[in-house]
């Protein structure tokens, strides 16, 4: 670290009070939070020390609380699996046929910046039923599918995949963007010398896009994935959880325990779960990703 | 770089918390929004408190965090007319309005509670609902302001013993409403049907007008507490009058009791009817409401308190509105006896920096509130008695139907959230808004409510 040739003291009093302020509003939060998951308190009154008996509960003998993982679980999946794909496809088709691509890019990014409230009302309109002027249930009548409408956000078997797929359209671009400009970043003459070995178009991605692209593409992994975990606004626009749980995330789950629940001590248990869960996943991510890095570097 | 799987388990973290902190901002970091505007009314109350010796002439500031931010609202004229009356005759003494949504304020409150910084007046809901902040010791007794000017007798007998603990009066009630069914006369025509006088006639009602292809009903169910309010109606009728919860608190009744299956029974004949509109558990509360207001719904079973949203529709063109009772359910249960609902409330924070001038404000702002609430028409469903003839100010002909019908009130029950504990509340909430999306046994519906109450009770 002697580059700088600076003093390690230097370094730390310049470092400081970002560091003070970080850990101040992250760290100190994360561990309030863990105490807090001890104790059996409704937020107002006085609190009891009950141990682990939150997280016993939680774990063992609560009928909403897996469930719940299981849909943040399964929209990160789709996000990931689904999602990403599309992006990166459309993210190199846009680079290289495209001419002037910053409009479209742009133009996908809009729905993003649109606050998710907008975003929520839109759709529900949209998956409203016909006689409400819900577009979708319109448009499958006239092409005469009656028997395919459904009541898209109340159906308990039908919402969370409804409510996923917003999520979906709503984040495309943002992954479009990031992926987009990491394809960008890759110097031409790469592709130039692929062209003159006889490697254009499907090879060429192949062989070039993917590989260099892979930094790029954990980044977006890993907010997809840590995005999915946190999705809470939209399902609380839309459902609100309903109906009876029926999108119930575990974000949401959290706020209906401390706030409407008045369980807080038991809220925090789940925000607990909810950063170990993070972070295990992030390993786990970084993992895996390391081991591609290697394979193509 | 072996720090890298770090720093970006560090940035994972950092987001997570994002929304983590957010639930946990009451502990002391001010990262939510609601945090900082906390902060700075407590900076304004501290500054402004200086040394108590001589508030009379001093500069006071009093911060009345309510929920009437609607223009629309009768309310929210009212409390701005009662405010700069107040602060003309009391030059030294500036009213401060955190004026916020229902929602917001619930939570708002909750937060500032557990920071015990809870603003000089602020609102609460009846019973079960505010006991925990009572039993926190945040409020001040309210026993000898009420007695001033009056004030105690401009209240309804009994109301306001739903904001009493341990004989202390710790809030003051803005309304007392009772649920009634709207329903829309020319719709009622065109099907070809009459206002039903038993619950069986009214599901009959249903599918007579789901055959003439008009909507019965609507509800905002995706607000849970509107299906819940019904479902209390029919289990006040099952159940041969009130008090069903309260018995099952003190150990007489369980959830199981063929009172609560019959009326889910019931319920769910309604429900299987058709009575409710496609999707209605993703109807807020206003969308609801409106498709009644509209004239797209023939009956909307509310509180009272919509009357004066309702008079001013499109529906009640050429007062086309009327309202009837809750019929009897398997004829059992008084239509006299009805779902109440005492109104939020006021109350006033024990730490208040100036506690004398809060009390002396409020007292005045009490006994303003009906005249100012009759002038503006919004004088329906108060908790006070107003003076005045009403249909002589111009008030409706179903403002004056729905005045008559609180005359009948014989009693009755208060929703399931002000009862019972906040976890039973949920657990009941979630159960019946189940019922909307699929028919379940009404065995396994009671089976719910007795286990939630179990798991949650002290």
């Amino acid at each position: 670290m002697n580059v700088l040739r600076v003093s390690g003291w230097k370094i730390a009093a310049f470092v400081l009070p970002c560091l003070i302020i970080y850990s101040l509003l992250v760290f100190v939060p994360i561990l309030v939070s863990f105490y807090s998951g001890l104790l059996d308190w409704n937020g107002i009154g006085d609190a009891k020390f009950i141990g682990l008996k939150n997280f016993e509960k939680m774990l063992t003998n609560d009928s909403i609380f897996w469930p719940a993982v299981g849909r943040t679980l399964l929209l990160a999946g789709v996000s990931m699996g689904v999602q990403l794909p599309i992006a990166l496809c459309v993210a190199i088709l846009i680079s290289r046929y495209v001419r002037k691509p910053n409009f479209l890019v742009s133009s996908y990014f809009l729905p993003v910046i649109l606050s998710v409230v907008v975003i929520g009302q839109l759709w529900k309109t949209i998956y409203n039923p016909a006689s409400m002027g819900g577009m979708l249930n319109q448009i499958l009548e006239s092409l005469g599918l009656q028997s395919w409408t459904h009541s898209w956000l109340t159906e308990p078997k039908i919402a969370i995949y409804s409510v996923i797929v917003v999520a979906l359209w709503q984040y495309l671009g943002y992954h479009i963007l990031i992926q987009f400009t990491g394809i960008q970043n890759i110097p031409s003459d790469i592709y130039e010398a692929a062209k003159i070995d006889g490697a254009s178009g499907l090879k060429a991605d192949r062989y070039i896009t993917l590989p260099l692209i892979v930094p790029i593409f954990k980044i977006s992994v890993v907010l997809s994935f840590i995005g999915s975990l946190q999705s809470f606004d939209l399902i609380m626009v839309m459902t609100g959880g309903g109906p009876a749980h029926a999108t119930e995330v575990v974000a949401s789950l959290m706020y209906n325990m401390s706030f409407l629940s008045m369980k807080y001590g038991y809220g925090s248990a789940i925000a607990s779960f909810l950063v170990i869960l993070c972070l295990v996943a992030t390993i786990i991510i970084n993992g895996l990703f390391s081991k591609l890095d290697k394979r193509y570097s | 770089m072996k720090f890298k799987p770090l720093m970006i388990a560090l940035l994972a973290s950092a987001l997570t918390l994002g929304l983590a902190a957010c639930s946990s901002g009451n502990n002391g970091s001010a990262s939510s929004n609601g945090g900082k505007n906390e902060g700075s009314t407590n900076t304004n109350s501290q500054t402004n408190s200086g040394n108590q010796e001589d508030t009379s002439k001093k500069e006071v500031k009093i911060t009345f965090q309510n929920i009437y931010p609607d223009p629309s609202d009768p309310k929210y004229k009212m409390l701005r007319t009662v405010v700069s009356n107040y602060e003309a005759e009391h030059p030294n003494v500036k009213i401060e309005l955190d004026s916020l949504n229902t929602d917001q304020q619930k939570v708002k409150l909750k937060t500032q509670a557990a920071s015990k910084e809870v603003p000089d007046i602020t609102i609460v809901n009846p019973a079960a609902q505010m006991k925990p902040f009572v039993d926190a010791g945040l409020f001040a007794p309210l026993n000898e302001m009420v007695e001033k000017n009056g004030l105690k007798g401009t209240f309804q007998e009994g109301i306001l013993d739903y904001y009493t603990f341990d004989n202390n009066l710790y809030a003051l009630p803005d309304g007392n409403n009772i649920a009634i069914v709207y329903y829309n006369k020319k719709m009622f025509e065109e099907g070809g049907v009459k206002v039903p006088t038993t619950f069986e006639e009214m599901v009959d009602v249903v599918k007579q007008l789901k055959a003439k292809g008009i909507q019965p009903m609507a509800i905002g169910e995706k607000d849970s507490w509107t299906g819940s309010f019904l479902f209390m109606n029919i289990l006040l009728r099952t159940n041969g009058g009130p008090g069903f919860l309260q018995d099952v608190i003190d150990g007489k009744k369980t959830f199981e009791d063929p009172a609560f299956t019959e009326a889910v029974n019931a319920f769910e004949d309604l429900v299987q009817a058709g009575a409710f509109q496609e999707g209605a558990t993703s109807f807020d509360y206003n969308a609801g409401e409106n498709l009644f207001k509209t004239g797209k719904a023939a009956m909307y079973f509310m509180g009272s308190w919509a009357t004066g949203g309702i008079e001013e529709s499109t529906a009640n063109e050429n007062q086309n509105v009327g309202v009837f009772k809750f019929p009897t359910v398997n004829g059992k249960g008084n239509p006299n006896e009805f779902m109440l609902a005492p109104g939020s409330a006021f109350a006033v924070s024990k730490d208040s920096k100036h506690l004398e001038e809060t009390l002396d404000f409020l007292n005045y702002f009490l006994i303003n509130y009906p005249k100012e609430m009759f002038n503006l028409k919004g004088a329906i469903g108060l908790a006070q008695t107003v003076d005045g003839d009403f249909k002589a100010a111009g008030y409706s002909d179903m403002a004056m139907e729905v005045l008559n019908l609180f005359k009948d009130v014989k009693g009755g029950d208060l929703a399931f959230d002000n009862t019972m504990n906040p976890g039973t509340a949920q657990a009941h909430l979630s159960s019946i808004q189940n019922l909307f999306v699929s028919k379940t046994d009404a065995g396994v519906v009671a089976k719910e409510h007795q286990t939630a109450y179990e798991e949650n009770k002290d």
